[in-house]
């Protein structure tokens, strides 16, 4: 490619729609995620994630529709079921979270892999766009699709903020918050619909198996710089924001570099530096003194 | 008698005629490369006298099975007596498989089924071959009039622009470019460049129409008429094109000579008017 050809490249429509979209869910994805990096649950995204897929076969295959909206409507309805499944197996049985989570996780995938696959094989017409949600398809993206994504994330972020306080305490002191009589148990199921939906939001940006990156990694990052909740937000947030643009300038000048891939090697990349920094810092430290 | 695809079993009747059964493993609208066979498949596949398939790798995730079965039991890969020297490579040691779509390479396959079919039914040799040889006759025939039927688009417009790269063939035999968004296999995730690359080439040469397949996702096609809408082009999505499978039993394209004869009508409306 030229230089012009890349700076048109850069400006173009897709770019543009596909750069909005993405970047809303970057941020959102990140702040959200914080919550469930802290709680130690980070992974309860990544079943949720898996989880949309039967449920995206399952819309597909009752109203015969391929718009985006329907699909999604599908993976939120899977997505919860998913969540409340782990929080009933970790309830009910003798299983632990990392268990719990990889249960569910493990059958969900299959059964999405299963019901797409046989919708396909099965030659059902418009299927064949079903596997797409796999690995994601961001640079497919359109101008309505972006808007929804778009949308779902500012409604995700709006909540988490008007509910700072409330999650904050969850976050970081359940005990404590159960002793001072708030409603612990709804806080986090609060919390966990509120990961679901950004979950899937970012399914059709990200994929289902690339989605965890982006709700883990930017917080993990933001972790590195600040002990602090409201500050660990604003720096997720922020990385969120950035790689996501990073990743599709990347792939809007460098042929055959696919979308979702290239926002989740930016996160790392920030990951990597954040660690670097802190690791330097707490180094030049006299001894005796470590991060608390 | 067993076909793997719709596109080899329509092949091996027109070479059968009357006095054969020919059944066909894979449903219209299915993607030969991903197709995994299920054990009723296998059993099928044990069950047969002969096994006909296209080859050169188009049955993906079946040719194992299909190579292991070659040592028991007669197996025609039809697709390779197709003279090795007009594939078009696509990867070291790799060609591309979708021999179909230029009818003058495909008449070459219709003679090694002739020659299976008479080892399995000697009395009727005479006529395998016979039909065998005025099937290739008709696909002749086929090539000359699509010929005719392509001539009338501009050599500006003369661009195929669909889901995947399975028109290769297809491009070289009528002086038809073909811009795939990708590439192909339809397992590879299209990036942003490729889209705005494919946006531009559309505004810049007027093209009027982009074409979706009947078995590959049309999502990356959406979002280009879009682009080249925003960029003050008009596009519109031209009617599904058949590429890995025939049509079903009704449509006109259940044959080859009727999918080919649907495609390059669709690509023409598409493309000539303005």
């Amino acid at each position: 490619m030229t230089p012009q050809e890349r700076l048109e490249s850069l400006l173009a429509h897709n770019t543009l729609v596909v750069a909005g979209g993405v970047a809303a869910v970057g941020v959102a994805a990140a702040v959200v995620g914080c919550f469930g990096v802290l709680r130690r649950r980070a992974l309860v995204g990544d079943a949720a994630a898996h989880a949309t897929l039967p449920g995206i076969a399952a819309a597909f295959a009752i109203t015969g529709r391929r718009e985006l909206w329907v699909l999604l409507a599908g993976a939120a309805v899977s997505a919860i079921a998913s969540l409340g499944a782990v929080t009933l197996i970790r309830r009910h049985s003798r299983t632990r979270d990392d268990a719990a989570t990889a249960i569910v996780l493990g059958v969900s995938y299959g059964a999405g892999i299963a019901a797409i696959s046989g919708l396909v094989a099965r030659g059902v017409s418009g299927s064949a766009g079903l596997e797409a949600f796999l690995l994601g398809s961001t640079a497919a993206l359109t101008l309505e699709d972006s808007l929804l994504v778009a949308v779902i994330s500012v409604a995700v972020l709006a909540v988490v903020l008007a509910g700072l306080k409330e999650a904050t305490l969850v976050a970081f002191d359940p005990a404590f918050a159960a002793a001072a009589g708030w409603p612990v148990g709804w806080i986090d199921a609060a919390l966990t619909a509120l990961t679901a939906s950004m979950v899937v939001a970012a399914v059709p940006t990200a994929g289902a198996v690339l989605v965890t990156a982006m709700v883990v990694i930017p917080p993990a990052a933001a972790r590195q710089w600040t002990d602090r909740l409201p500050p660990m937000l604003a720096v997720a947030g922020l990385v969120g924001f950035v790689s996501s643009l990073a990743g599709v300038v990347a792939s809007a000048v460098v042929p055959k570099l696919a979308t979702g891939p290239a926002v989740v090697l930016a996160s790392s990349a920030a990951f990597l530096v954040s660690l670097g920094v802190r690791l330097l810092r707490t180094s030049r430290r006299p001894s005796g003194m470590s991060e608390p | 008698m067993l076909a793997t695809t719709t596109v080899v079993a329509d092949l091996v009747r027109e070479v059968a005629g009357p006095h054969l059964h020919v059944d066909c493993l894979m449903g219209p609208g299915v993607d030969p490369h991903s197709y995994r066979a299920t054990p009723r498949d296998a059993g099928r596949l044990e069950a047969a006298g002969l096994v006909v398939a296209c080859g050169l790798h188009l049955e993906g995730k079946l040719a194992e099975i299909l190579e292991r079965l070659a040592k028991r039991k007669p197996v025609v890969f039809a697709g390779e007596a197709v003279p090795a020297d007009r594939l078009i490579p696509v990867a070291e040691q790799a060609v591309d498989p979708h021999v179909w779509f230029d009818p003058m390479l495909w008449r070459h396959a219709a003679k090694p089924v002739a020659v299976a079919l008479g080892r399995i039914d000697p009395d009727h040799a005479d006529d395998f071959a016979a039909r065998a040889e005025a099937y290739a006759a008709r696909l002749e025939q086929l090539d000359s009039r699509l010929r005719e039927r392509l001539a009338a688009i501009a050599p500006k417009r003369r661009v195929l622009v669909t889901a995947h790269d399975a028109f290769g063939y297809f491009g070289r035999a009528y002086g038809v470019e073909v811009v795939g968004v990708q590439g192909v296999s339809t397992e590879s995730e299209a990036g942003l460049a490729d889209v705005n690359r494919l946006v531009s080439l559309i505004v810049e040469r007027g093209i009027p129409t982009v074409f979706v397949e009947t078995s590959v996702s049309d999502r990356n096609v959406e979002a280009i008429c879009e682009g080249v809408r925003a960029k003050g082009g008009s596009v519109r999505v031209g009617g599904r094109l058949y590429s890995d499978a025939l049509g079903e039993p009704g449509s006109g394209a259940e044959t080859l000579v009727g999918m080919l004869e649907h495609n390059v009508r669709t690509i023409a409306d598409g493309l000539v008017s303005p």
